[in-house]
């Protein structure tokens, strides 16, 4: 699978900063699927299927997850925890998206094993360039283990 | 150990045994002595008397021979002496002074002559006596008698052992007696002493001493029974306010520890919640202007920056917030910081941004303090961006950074040929939101200089300023010096 057809996974319960947050990755990489998921349990859902449901297939071709940090119901954190310590998902890239730079919170993601900690600039122009360049790195320029049908767990 | 052998070393109940039997020693040695005294007299004048009785008797008898000088007659009337065994020697004498006759006991010895007066009275081991013989008023011849004293002596002797037994006998009694009673005396003085010993020595204050009685001693043990439990009292409550102040500092800091985790939760939460709506606000005014652009006219646009601007403007109010409320609350890293390297640092950053007045920096080499890193840069990044924006409007720039030592404390001086501001409003300065220019006149969120005074304190030093009239503004931060104590003071106070 080309790196391009990689798709980012969006958890963000915020509406604004979902319409914000997909309008700056869209302009930056067109091409890449945007997944989007409301809240903590959603994601969860998503990456791991419910009662109800089977885990999406689109989780194999992920590239990179965008995780705020304060979600309702279950928070960033414990989601980053839940990928972690699944061997479907803890090589996932996992970037955390919050909009306080608390040292402590900051802390806490790495040592939960988050691969990068962003704060979300309150100047659109800098969020945009934020945006950019998270998209350009993690589906263009970083490698993740082989996806589809190789990926056999 | 000698010393235990003083006087003053000795228990007291051996001193008021000393005591009371040296005085009866005296006493009975007093009695017993004059008693013997006594007794010796008493004999003697009894001796006396018997022996002038005998006296009288025998010159009455021997007169009439004496006058016929009967000698024969004599003789047998002092024969009659005989029978008395401690007579030594009787002598008659005549009118003429020659001895008529004489009775001589044991020892052989001449009668006396009368040419001397020999010695009457008692003398020696002698009781003399001379007397002279008389008949119708006339003398008519001289009497001598001499008497052993053994007999009295023999007396006297077995008096004096008698009362000097009984007298030891007494004394023994008495010390007996003694022994007993001095410990009315000294036992409520031992126990009192044995009492405040072990007070003193296991700080056990419910300990009493019994009282006896209501004399001095009473009131002796009385009173040092209530002033112990005086003691005892106050410590109680010395304790019990001690508790009450440990409880309420334990409950002062729970409410403060309560109080932090709540602020932390609240700046947290500003951080966050204010910021969301923020972006939104801004980020959308963004896609406003850029998505629909052709369907605003010029006021439109304007208004549209002009609510961009105002949400940049608050983001930094924000940001100011946090980082005051960050450098309250943060724990400090105490360690010596090259503040002429840091201030070189943040100059340099200063620089790159866009002004173009031509300025002239100073900094003093080596400047050492000590503190936390990250606060202080904080402390000194807001000085000197003031110091920037505020020579901003000036054609040339000039900023001096030196530091001036003193015993145990380094102050450091940031002196800028700006804009200075009025000093009769020093007073506010380093109050957070207080602003002494416009907006208009100089951009800021009237927190930097809070984050000054703060960053300042916790390090237990001050910061101050003053602004001469046109010669723009200094500001003056004292810190403790970096000495060994300082920074233990320093590190204790951030281990907290």
């Amino acid at each position: 699978m080309a790196k391009g057809e990689c798709s980012i996974l969006v958890v963000e319960d915020n509406p604004d900063d979902q319409i914000l947050t997909m309008r700056a990755l869209r302009k930056a990489s067109s091409h890449s699927p945007i997944i989007l998921q409301e809240d903590g349990q959603a994601a969860l859902g998503f990456l791991f299927g419910t009662e109800s449901s089977k885990r999406s297939p689109q989780v194999d071709t992920l590239g990179v997850i965008l995780l705020d940090l304060k979600l309702p119901k279950v928070s960033g954190l414990e989601v980053l925890r839940r990928i972690r310590s699944s061997p479907q998902t803890d090589w996932l890239p996992v970037v955390m998206m919050t909009s306080s730079d608390e040292p402590n919170e900051l802390r806490e993601a790495y040592r939960l094993g988050a691969n990068s900690f962003v704060t979300k600039q309150i100047d659109y122009s800098k969020f945009s360039e934020q945006m950019c360049l998270l998209a350009r790195y993690w589906l263009t320029v970083n490698q993740v283990p082989m996806v589809g049908s190789s990926r056999s767990f | 150990m000698s010393n235990h052998w003083r006087w003053q070393y000795w228990p007291l109940r051996t001193k008021l045994l000393l005591l009371t039997v040296s005085i009866s020693t005296l006493g009975i040695l007093l009695v017993c002595t004059s008693l013997v005294v006594v007794e010796n007299r008493t004999y003697e004048a009894q001796l006396e008397s018997e022996l002038g009785v005998i006296a009288d008797i025998l010159t009455e008898q021997s007169a009439a021979a004496l006058l016929f000088e009967d000698s024969q007659q004599v003789k047998t009337i002092l024969s009659s002496l005989n029978q008395i065994e401690t007579i030594e020697q009787v002598c008659v004498y005549n009118v003429s002074g020659d001895v008529m006759s004489a009775l001589n006991g044991t020892g052989y010895e001449p009668c006396p002559s009368l040419d001397v007066d020999p010695a009457v009275g008692f003398v020696g081991d002698y009781y003399r006596l001379l007397e002279p013989v008389t008949l119708d008023g006339d003398i008519v011849g001289q009497f001598y008698l001499m008497s052993r004293l053994e007999v009295l002596r023999e007396h006297i002797w077995t008096f004096i052992v008698i009362s000097f037994s009984v007298g030891v006998g007494i004394l023994v009694l008495l010390i007996w007696v003694a022994s007993r009673l001095q410990r009315l005396i000294s036992e409520p003085i031992v126990e009192l002493s044995n009492a405040a010993d072990r007070i003193s020595n296991e700080h056990d204050y419910s300990i009493r001493v019994p009282v006896y009685g209501k004399d001095e001693l009473g009131i002796l043990g009385s009173a040092f029974n209530e002033m112990i439990g005086t003691i005892q009292q106050q410590n109680q409550k010395i304790l019990q306010s001690k508790n009450d102040l440990e409880r309420t500092v334990a409950e002062r800091t729970s409410e403060l520890s309560l109080a932090n985790r709540e602020l932390e939760a609240f700046s947290f939460s500003v951080s966050h919640d204010l910021r969301q709506p923020l972006r939104a606000v801004e980020g959308f005014g963004q896609a406003l202007e850029e998505d629909c652009r052709d369907q605003l006219d010029d006021t439109g646009l304007d208004y549209l920056a002009r609510i961009r601007a105002a949400t940049v403007r608050m983001g930094g109010l924000i940001d100011g917030m946090l980082v005051l409320s960050r450098v309250s609350r943060q724990a400090m890293e105490v360690e010596r910081v090259d503040l002429s390297a840091m201030l070189a640092e943040i100059l340099e950053e200063l620089q790159d941004t866009t002004d173009t007045v031509p300025s002239e920096v100073t900094i003093q080499p080596d400047m050492q303090v000590v503190g936390d890193e990250r606060m202080l840069r904080i402390a000194f990044q807001n000085l000197l961006e003031n110091a920037w924006k505020y020579t901003s409007k000036n054609e040339k720039r000039a900023i001096d950074v030196s530091a001036c030592e003193e015993h145990n404390s380094i102050t450091i001086a940031l002196k800028d040929n700006g804009v200075g501001f009025d000093m009769k409003y020093v007073d506010k300065l380093f109050v957070a939101f207080n602003r002494l220019h416009t907006p208009a006149q100089f951009s800021g969120t009237g927190l930097g200089l809070a984050t000054v005074d703060r960053v300042v304190r916790r390090h237990f030093g001050r910061v101050f300023a003053e602004s001469p009239i046109d010669s723009g503004a200094c500001f003056y931060v004292e810190l403790p010096r970096p000495e060994r104590g300082a920074e233990s003071g320093l590190q204790q106070q951030a281990t907290r």
